[in-house]
C-alpha cells in the first residue's frame, strides 16, 4: 500500500511535469481538511533577495495548501541581531504569512544568538529546548549547539512522556547528512539517536548543511535536512548509500501533512519546482 | 628500548600518541570512538585528570620554594606579567573573531584561548634554550595562561545538578589535609585517601570541576625545591617514596595517554569558526599579548631577566602559543558533546603549528642552540638597554 502510493506519487510528478503543467502546480500532498500541515525552513535568516522569494513562494502554496504552522530548523537570523534585524531578516519576508495566522516555531542555529529563544514570534517560550503537541503530533525542539547533560535529561523525560502516535524531532545540526561542508555531526549522533530509537521517534528535520536532502530510513528513523530556505552551498551534496534524495542547486523549502498514519512531505524549489515527494508510513506500536 | 621508553616519559610523548590514535579511530569508525570516548570521558576527564593537573601543581609550589625556579617571588614578576599580557591578547583575539563572524554561542568558549600545554613548552624550550632561565620564563607564561582557564571553568561546569552545602566536603578536605601536615605525614597517601574523595565530591556536587579537586589539598603534600626546566619522572628527594611525584610519575602517564586518546579524536572535517578563532588567539594573540605586556612592564620600571633579550622573548612567545592538551581539555569542559565542541577540539589540536613556528624563529633569529657561535659580536638585543 506505501509503496502503491510512493508510485502514484511519483508517476503524478512526472506525468504532470511532461503534459506542460508547471511544476508549481504540481502538488502531492493530500491537502485533507483535517490533518496537520506545516512547513519547514532552515538556514534561511539572511535578509537577501532569495530569502524573500522563498518566503513568497511559501506564501504562494499557502494559498493552496494552507498550513498553520512553520517549523524553523536554526539559523533564523545571520549577522547583526537588533530589533531592526529581526524587520528584515524575519517579519518582513514571513510578512503574509505571519498576518495569516502561521505561527512559528524556531530552534537555535549556531548564527543565532541564545537570547533570541525570548523573541515572541519564534514561539520558544523563552527556551533553548521545547516542546509542542499539535493533535497526534509531539514535536521536540532541541538546541544542538548546547546538548548538555540537562537537555538530555529532559528530552529523555519528554520522550518518554510523550503518548502521540507521531514523534518528531527538530534541531539546527543534523545527525545524518551527506553535505560536503559539514556532514553528519557524528558526537550527537551517539547522544541523540538511542533515545530516538529507544523512544520511537518517526522522524527528524535538521538544517546547517545548506542543502535538501531526505536519508535513507536509520534504525527506522526518517531524516530530512532542510538547510536552504536563505543560504546555498551549491553543488554541496555528496551523495552517499544513504542518500534517498536531494537537492543543492537553489533555495528550498518543505511542505509536510501528517494525516493518521502517514506524513506526506514535499520539498519545493524557490521557483515553486517540486524537488523532491513522498510519504513516510508510521508503523502503528503495537 | 628503554631509551625510546626514557625519552616518551620525559617528554610526554603518550599523550600525542594517544591522541594520535584517537584521531585516525575517529575518522575511520567515528561511532565507535565517541561511544567508546563518551564512556571513558568521565573517568579520564573527571577522575584521571584531577592527578594529572595536581601533579602539575605540586611542580609549580615547588619551583617556588627556596632554590627553585621561582625564588624569591620578584624572578617571577615579569614571566607572570608576559603570562597575564599573552591571555589578555588570546582571549582579545578569540572574542574578536567570534563576534566579526556571528557566531556568539561560541562566546562563553573564550577559556579554550587561554590554555597553553606546558608539557609542549616544555619540549620546545629544551629543544631551543636546552636549560636555563628562559625555559623557567617560559614555563610561567604558560601556567600563567592555564590558571586563568582553569578558574574560568569552574564555573562552566557541565554538572546536571548542583547541591548545596557541596563547599563544606572542600573545607573539610582542606581541614584534613592541614591536620596531617601538622601531623608531618610525609607520605601523599593518606592526604589522597583521607581528603582527595572529600575534595573530589564536593568539587562535583558544587558544581566546580572535579578535575580542580585535589588542588586545595596540593599546597599540604611534603615537597623540596625544584626547577622548573625538570619537570621530568622522578629524581632526587622528589624520587623519595611516598612523595607525590615518585608515586604518580607513571600513573599520571597513563592518564596523559587516555587524555589524549578520549579528547583528540576529531573529526577531520569538523572544522569551523570555532576552530579559526582558537587557532588565531593562540598563535597571533597570545605571542603578541606576551611581547605587548613585557615591553609596557620593562618601560614601566619592571627589571628584566639577566639572561633573556627580545629575540629569546620572540620564541617564548611563539613556544607559548600551542594550546593542544590543555585547551583540549578547556575545551571539553567548557562545551558539551557537539559541534562547538569539534570544531574548537580541531583547533585546539591546530595550534601544534605553534611549535615549528617557535623554531622557524629561533632558527631564524639565531636564538638558543641555533645561535651562531662565529660571530664575534653579540647578536641578542636586551629588553632594555642599560639594564641586561
Amino acid at each position: 500500500m506505501r509503496l502503491l502510493r510512493l508510485i502514484v506519487a511519483a508517476l503524478a510528478v512526472t506525468a504532470l511535469a511532461r503534459s506542460g503543467f508547471h511544476a508549481q502546480e504540481l502538488s502531492t500532498l493530500p491537502n485533507r481538511p483535517d490533518s496537520l500541515k506545516f512547513a519547514a525552513i532552515g538556514d534561511n535568516g539572511t535578509g537577501d533577495q532569495p530569502e524573500y522569494d522563498v518566503a513568497n513562494q511559501m506564501e504562494r502554496w499557502h494559498r493552496r495548501f494552507p498550513f498553520d504552522m512553520v517549523i524553523m530548523l536554526g539559523d533564523n537570523l545571520y549577522g547583526s541581531q537588533r530589533a531592526a534585524d529581526f524587520v528584515q531578516k524575519f517579519e518582513r519576508p514571513y510578512m503574509p504569512l505571519l498576518a495569516a495566522g502561521v505561527k512559528f516555531y524556531a530552534s537555535l542555529g549556531n548564527h543565532d544568538k541564545t537570547s533570541n529563544d525570548t523573541y515572541q514570534p519564534f514561539n520558544m517560550g523563552g527556551e533553548r529546548y521545547y516542546t509542542y503537541t499539535r493533535g497526534n503530533v509531539r514535536f521536540l525542539v532541541l538546541d544542538s549547539n548546547y546538548l548538555d547533560p540537562r537537555q538530555l535529561a529532559w528530552l529523555e523525560s519528554a520522550l518518554r512522556d510523550a503518548r502521540e502516535a507521531w514523534k518528531i524531532a527538530y534541531f539546527h545540526h543534523p545527525i545524518y547528512s551527506d553535505g560536503g561542508r559539514h556532514g553528519s555531526e557524528i558526537e550527537l549522533r551517539v547522544k541523540l539517536e538511542p533515545l530516538f530509537v529507544k523512544f520511537g521517534v518517526n522522524v527528524v528535520y535538521s538544517g546547517h548543511d545548506h542543502i535538501y536532502e531526505r536519508l535513507k530510513p536509520q534504525k527506522g528513523i526518517y531524516y530530512f535536512v532542510s538547510g536552504a530556505a536563505g543560504e546555498l552551498r551549491k553543488g554541496d551534496l555528496k551523495r552517499s548509500i544513504n542518500t534517498a534524495a536531494g537537492f543543492d542547486q537553489d533555495r528550498s523549502f518543505m511542505l509536510n501533512e501528517i494525516a493518521g498514519d502517514d506524513l506526506f512531505f514535499q520539498a519545493i524549489s524557490r521557483t515553486g519546482e517540486t524537488v523532491d515527494a513522498g510519504v513516510i508510513h508510521r508503523e502503528s506500536q503495537p | 628500548m628503554t631509551r625510546a621508553w626514557t625519552l616518551a616519559l620525559e617528554y610526554y610523548l603518550l599523550l600525542p600518541l594517544g591522541g594520535v590514535i584517537a584521531v585516525i579511530w575517529a575518522n575511520t569508525a567515528g561511532d565507535g570512538y565517541f561511544r567508546v570516548a563518551q564512556a571513558l570521558a568521565f573517568a579520564v576527564n573527571d577522575i584521571g585528570l584531577a592527578f594529572g593537573l595536581a601533579y602539575v601543581a605540586q611542580e609549580v609550589i615547588e619551583a617556588t620554594l627556596p632554590g627553585g625556579a621561582f625564588h624569591p617571588w620578584r624572578r617571577a614578576i615579569l614571566p607572570v606579567i608576559a603570562g597575564a599580557g599573552g591571555t589578555i591578547g588570546a582571549v582579545a583575539v578569540y572574542i574578536t573573531y567570534i563576534h566579526t563572524a556571528d557566531e556568539l554561542v561560541l562566546r562563553q568558549g573564550w577559556p579554550i584561548a587561554c590554555g597553553a600545554d606546558i608539557f609542549l613548552c616544555l619540549a620546545l624550550g629544551r629543544i631551543v634554550f636546552r636549560r636555563g632561565v628562559a625555559i623557567s620564563f617560559l614555563m610561567l607564561v604558560a601556567i600563567v595562561g592555564d590558571v586563568v582557564g582553569l578558574a574560568a571553568i569552574s564555573r562552566h561546569r557541565l554538572a546536571a545538578t548542583v547541591h548545596p552545602g557541596a563547599g563544606g566536603l572542600i573545607i573539610a578536605a582542606i581541614a584534613i589535609s592541614i591536620a596531617l601536615r601538622q601531623s608531618r605525614v610525609r607520605s601523599t597517601w593518606p592526604y589522597l585517601s583521607l581528603a582527595g574523595p572529600l575534595a573530589w565530591l564536593g568539587c562535583y556536587w558544587a558544581g566546580v570541576h572535579p578535575a580542580l579537586s585535589l588542588l586545595p589539598i596540593v599546597p599540604f603534600f611534603s615537597r623540596s625545591a625544584r626547577s622548573l626546566d625538570e619537570f621530568a619522572p622522578s629524581r632526587g628527594a622528589h624520587g623519595a617514596a611516598g612523595h607525590f611525584e615518585s608515586t604518580f610519575a607513571y600513573p599520571v602517564q597513563g592518564v596523559a595517554f587516555f587524555f589524549g586518546l578520549v579528547n583528540a579524536g576529531v573529526l577531520l572535517h569538523g572544522f569551523d569558526t570555532g576552530t579559526w578563532a582558537v587557532l588565531a588567539a593562540s598563535l597571533a594573540g597570545r605571542p603578541l599579548g606576551i611581547l605587548a605586556a613585557v615591553l609596557l612592564a620593562v618601560t614601566s620600571g619592571v627589571a628584566p631577566p639577566r639572561d633573556i633579550g627580545w629575540r629569546d622573548l620572540i620564541v617564548i612567545a611563539f613556544a607559548a602559543s600551542p594550546g593542544v592538551a590543555f585547551s583540549l581539555f578547556l575545551a571539553s569542559a567548557v562545551f558539551p558533546d557537539g559541534p562547538l565542541l569539534v570544531e574548537t577540539r580541531v583547533g585546539a589540536i591546530a595550534t601544534i603549528a605553534g611549535a615549528p613556528l617557535a623554531l622557524a624563529a629561533a632558527r631564524l633569529l639565531r636564538v638558543g642552540r641555533f645561535v651562531d657561535r662565529r660571530a664575534t659580536q653579540p647578536v641578542q638585543t636586551p629588553l632594555m638597554d642599560g639594564r641586561a
